[in-house]
């Protein structure tokens, strides 16, 4: 009989029973992170094929490598952007086709620790978003996301002006709470 | 590119400074982070039985038909010098080399196969693309096969639509085509901005 797996546990625990074996565990990770890894892929490699073969690397290595995850060192998340970072890493060494030339003005793009950072944030934004509910998730990518006015969102959702603005700012307020640490 | 909300339009006037504060600073990461993207089909759900051989089993065998891709078009590329020599070739179509597609998304059930024959005197490769299985098309809609590097589309084929759910489509392609490592399908509507995948090598 599959064990069930609830929504507060942590990933530290899902990694833990992954590594024994337990495929809900793992299909619980999967479905926390497989969006953020995809996301972390894409800005880094910047091609969508290689992005979806770094997500199953990921994936293959959280599979493979969770008796390396050491719960005293750490929370789950860290542990499993790790794991992502180096497929993603492996994946960009894989590439074939030569590396772009060098431009001759100097690049106005972000130096590698403040990409580095903006990759983290934007992983524990994405990461964050997952523990919205439904409808907390829906106002906040139709408020930032779609170009929708508040109004708009209402009428698109059919419900009132009130409580779409209620529903954003509860969205908003969770947020602030699961990324405590980013706004310090 | 999504216009940047207004932060007093979200959460209104009646918030106090500091949590007005707090929750101003999540306003600026969603932001800076942007939207997360949709994963794609293939991803949408957990992998099968055996995660660490299935994942690490899809590249290679992506791996693989791409290196049979490249080798059928290099084949036919130098059959192209070959053939092109030769006094015409042959009555109908004779395929050299015959490749596999698989449906993706809401056309996941759908299949097709490209027949790829020898080069005609100009060079060019005659395709036939057998296809099976694709949804109907809504009126003004079509499907658009590319060839694809690392699955971004690079060349257009040709565009086809269906009837009762298959069709065989001629298709041509420049002997000269190099570097191309796949086929899609797309489903393509007038002035549309999606380009959805329905079928892929």
């Amino acid at each position: 009989m599959r064990a069930v797996v609830a929504e507060e546990t942590t990933d530290g625990e899902l990694i833990l029973r992954t590594r024994d074996g337990d495929r809900d565990a793992f299909e619980a990770l999967y479905r926390r992170y497989a969006r953020s890894v995809f996301g972390l892929a894409l800005r880094r490699l910047g091609d969508r094929g290689r992005a979806e073969d770094a997500v199953q690397e990921t994936f293959a290595s959280v599979w493979r490598g969770a008796r390396s995850y050491r719960p005293e060192r750490g929370p789950g998340g860290p542990w499993i952007y790790a794991v992502a970072r180096n497929a993603i890493v492996d994946r960009s060494r894989a590439r074939s086709e030569p590396p772009v030339e060098a431009p001759e003005q100097q690049s106005q793009e972000a130096g590698p620790p403040a990409r580095a950072e903006a990759s983290w944030t934007a992983w524990r934004i994405h990461r964050a978003l997952e523990e919205l509910s439904p409808s907390e998730r829906t106002v906040i990518e139709l408020a930032y996301w779609s170009g929708l006015s508040q109004s708009e969102v209402s009428e698109y959702l059919g419900i009132p002006l009130g409580t779409v603005k209620t529903r954003t700012r509860a969205a908003l307020a969770r947020l602030a709470d699961l990324l405590e640490e980013e706004l310090r | 590119m999504t216009e940047r909300p207004e932060f007093r339009e979200l959460v209104g006037d009646d918030l106090s400074p500091g949590e007005r504060a707090r929750l101003e600073r999540v306003h600026e990461l969603l932001v800076t982070a942007g939207p997360p993207p949709e994963l794609p089909p293939g991803l949408a759900e957990p992998p099968g039985e055996s995660p660490g051989d299935s994942l690490i089993g899809l590249p290679r065998r992506r791996a693989g038909a791409m290196l049979a891709l490249a080798a059928a078009i290099a084949l036919v590329a130098f059959l192209g010098g070959y053939v092109a020599g030769r006094n015409g070739q042959g009555e109908g179509f004779s395929a050299i080399k015959t490749l596999q597609m698989h449906g993706k998304g809401a056309a996941e059930a759908a299949s097709a196969t490209i027949e790829i024959g020898g080069p005609d005197t100009s060079g060019n490769l005659p395709l036939r693309v057998v296809v099976h299985g694709l949804p109907p098309l809504q009126a003004g809609s079509y499907y658009e096969m590319f060839l694809t590097k690392h699955g971004k589309p690079i060349a257009a084929c040709g565009i086809f639509t269906v009837g009762g759910r298959n069709a065989t489509v001629p298709m041509t392609l420049p002997g000269t085509a190099r570097g191309y490592d796949g086929w899609i399908v797309t489903r393509e509507a007038p002035g549309g901005d999606t380009h959805p995948v329905v079928l892929t090598t």
